[in-house]
């Protein structure tokens, strides 16, 4: 695995009907560093980054992840974790379930795994007995970050993860992302917010620039 | 001072603009093909019909007539509440209700047509039970008591979604009425067996004057809430009318999950969870499956209510008793399905759990499962202590049914949104979609791995090893079949 880049994208093509939204993009993530890709909105970032997750087939074009070909594999999904849908949450299950769940689904004891470090970081311990869905949009960001940065991952897809927070958010997200950059992962990224992008370890980028 | 503004030239003007949009002649089409279809649903099943409701010659007795009328008025009274009842168009809600208008006038037409859907109801209940238990010259008295009773216990509900201390009351009035009515009936099927009584009614002169008696005190109670219709709070009316609105976008998109989405919704959310950890021994998602059972108390004692369903029927065809057991077993498995139903719509959570869909399946089956062979567990011992069943142990016979039950619950979880791009059927009645059709059947069809128990009940003979190791084989392998079938341990996502 860290042989390879964690993205490497070559003459990648995407069309909505008669209209191209990607036409030849290039991109190469290096293991262990991070890019944000910038751009106005409808310039297909989000298409850059399903596509990257392997859940929008390209036109054309050629994508590895880590070496392999993006997929829907149980081990795919173990080494990427992607913020680019908009989650659902189990009926009957609260904040902090829903985030043992994900620990106990990797093997990690809930406890060692930071369960409560990471509600506290994320500003949700007292929301930790509520279901999701009564949570605010802002909160039920965090929680989503929170989940996503919980469980062992090489690579992080994150769709705008600084969207719907308030300015201290902002800034405790992209210091985790930072952190998670410096400990050896992965990071492509989608975001409106350049001073966020830099603060979380990643290199800016523009769309344009990826075209070949 | 605010002035109100009338009601009735603002809802004629809304009235006038829809009427403009529409086809000339849509209204007459559509209360045409109406007409036409009650015409031929009545013809082919009117014989069916006579018997449901108006058999030659009163077969039950005072007790069993007694217990349906509390099972009728409890769920009638529950439907209520769970409609409004005083409810709103969604429109309506949104551009009137904050608007200056009468709340009185406003609300006033969505109390009427609740009455005459009361009334109507509940003179049908009437209807069946005056006609299986009462002699004939007594019958239109009681229905007509019966239609008051319905109006009676909307003012009732209408009431309960006012005050919010009269709401619990009747609902739990509501959950009393029904519980006491299928006890009545277990009671009689178990122990008094009531024969009919054609004897020692009341003239029907006396019957009509208590029925008169009860129309005032109705007429009376009406004009007391139609006053006070204007208090009912905006929160209870705009909450009735997203279930109004459900229930129509239901209903036109032939979509049940609106519906069970939206309670499974206000469920939780009216829930107050404190979180806690399922057994660590459990695979994960069979431990979150735990979790969720164990919060679903209310649903588990309602079940528990059902067991003796297949056991009150033995009086029909002995594979309707069979079709009850091998239905309920799926519902109940069913009481923790929505997790995977959430996993079916939309994969991210499995994404993020990175299990296969194989492992996802096997651990989800657990619980459901479990549910189904408890539920068919306690139904067949019913049974047979009743001696409804011949010689065998067909307790036993819960472990497969329990496997078929939860493969059924399963899959009708994963079956997802109806799929309207199907090619429809025309028949010599129209043309039917074949998308709702589908959908309704995806589930119930597992239960055919439960065949062997629907025939071994139906031939009404001792059962045998054989039937029962059969049963079990079928189930056992059925039951792998569909997870090796509809999953892949290289795939993620957990659509059917």
């Amino acid at each position: 695995m860290a042989d390879h880049p964690a993205v490497e994208v070559s003459d990648l093509t995407v069309s909505y009907g008669s209209t191209p939204v990607l036409t030849g993009v290039e991109l190469t993530v290096p293991a262990g560093t991070g890019v944000c890709v910038t751009g106005e909105n409808g310039i297909g970032k989000s298409t850059l980054l399903r596509c990257v997750s392997g859940l929008q087939r390209p036109d054309s074009g050629r994508i590895r992840v880590f070496g392999a070909a993006p997929g829907s594999s149980p081990e795919f999904w173990a080494a990427v974790v992607t913020t680019v849908e908009p989650p659902t949450w189990y009926p009957g299950l609260t904040t902090r379930e829903h985030a043992e769940l994900i620990c106990r689904a990797h093997g990690q004891d809930p406890d060692e795994a930071g369960v409560d470090e990471a509600l506290s970081r994320f500003g949700l311990t007292g929301h930790a007995d509520a279901i999701p869905p009564s949570l605010s949009s802002g909160q039920k960001q965090r929680l989503t970050l929170a989940l996503a940065l919980l469980r062992p991952s090489s690579l992080l897809i994150l769709d705008e993860p600084e969207h719907r927070l308030d300015p201290d958010g902002r800034a405790a997200v992209a210091e985790m992302l930072a952190d998670f950059v410096a400990t050896g992962g992965s990071l492509l990224m989608a975001s409106h917010d350049d001073k966020f992008a830099v603060a979380s370890g990643a290199e800016l980028t523009t769309m344009e620039s990826l075209v070949a | 001072m605010t002035v109100l503004v009338p009601l009735r030239p603002v809802r004629r003007w809304i009235h006038e603009r829809q009427v403009s949009h529409r086809e000339r002649g849509a209204t007459l089409s559509n209360l045409y093909v109406a007409a036409l279809l009650i015409a031929v649903l009545g013809a082919m099943t009117h014989r069916q019909l006579a018997k449901i409701f108006w058999p030659d010659r009163p077969d039950l007795g005072a007790l069993p007539a007694l217990a349906l009328t509390l099972l009728g008025a409890g769920f009638l009274l529950m439907a209520m509440r769970a409609a409004g009842p005083v409810t709103l168009g969604r429109p309506a809600a949104y551009f009137l209700l904050t608007a200056p208008v009468s709340r009185r006038r406003l609300l006033l037409p969505s109390l009427r047509l609740a009455a005459l859907a009361a009334a109507s109801s509940a003179a049908l209940i009437a209807t069946a039970i005056a006609g299986h238990a009462t002699p004939r010259d007594v019958a239109g008295p009681l229905i007509a008591g019966g239609a008051l009773l319905g109006v009676g216990l909307l003012l009732i509900a209408v009431v309960a979604q006012r005050v919010r201390g009269w709401a619990t009351v009747t609902d739990r009035l509501a959950t009393s009425v029904a519980a006491a009515g299928l006890l009545l009936l277990i009671v009689d099927n178990l122990v008094v067996a009531d024969p009919p009584a054609i004897d020692g009614w009341p003239s029907s002169s006396v019957l009509v004057a208590v029925v008169g008696s009860v129309a005032v005190l109705v007429g009376v109670g009406a004009a007391s809430t139609v006053r006070g219709l204007a208090l009912t709070p905006d929160d209870r009316v705009l909450e009735a009318a997203k279930t109004t609105g459900t229930i129509f976008d239901t209903a036109f998109g032939m979509e049940p999950s609106f519906i069970t989405d939206m309670v499974a919704r206000r469920y939780w959310t009216r829930r107050r969870l404190t979180s806690t950890r399922p057994p660590a021994r459990l695979p994960v998602l069979t431990g979150q499956d735990f979790l969720v059972a164990r919060r679903r108390l209310p649903r588990l004692l309602w079940l528990l209510a059902a067991t003796p369903i297949p056991l009150l029927l033995t009086t029909a065809p002995a594979w309707v008793t069979g079709a009850a057991l091998l239905l309920g077993a799926m519902i109940a498995g069913g009481t923790t399905t929505a997790t995977v139903n959430t996993d079916a719509g939309n994969p991210v959570l499995l994404r993020l759990l990175g299990l296969s869909s194989r492992q996802a399946l096997l651990q989800r089956l657990w619980i459901p499962g479990a549910l189904a062979f408890g539920w068919s567990l306690i139904a067949l011992v019913l049974m047979q202590v009743a001696g409804d069943l011949p010689a065998g142990p067909w307790f036993l016979l819960s472990v497969p049914v329990g496997v078929a039950g939860g493969v059924a619950a399963v899959r009708r979880a994963r079956s997802g949104f109806v799929r309207n791009d199907l090619l429809p059927l025309d028949t010599p009645m129209g043309t039917v979609s074949t998308g709702p059709l589908v959908h309704a059947f995806a589930g119930p069809d597992a239960l055919i791995l439960g065949i062997p128990t629907l025939i071994a009940i139906s031939q009404e003979t001792p059962l045998t090893a054989t039937t029962l190791l059969f049963q079990t084989a079928l189930a056992l392998i059925g039951a792998r079949a569909y997870l090796a079938g509809t999953t892949d341990p290289e795939r993620v996502e957990l659509q059917a």
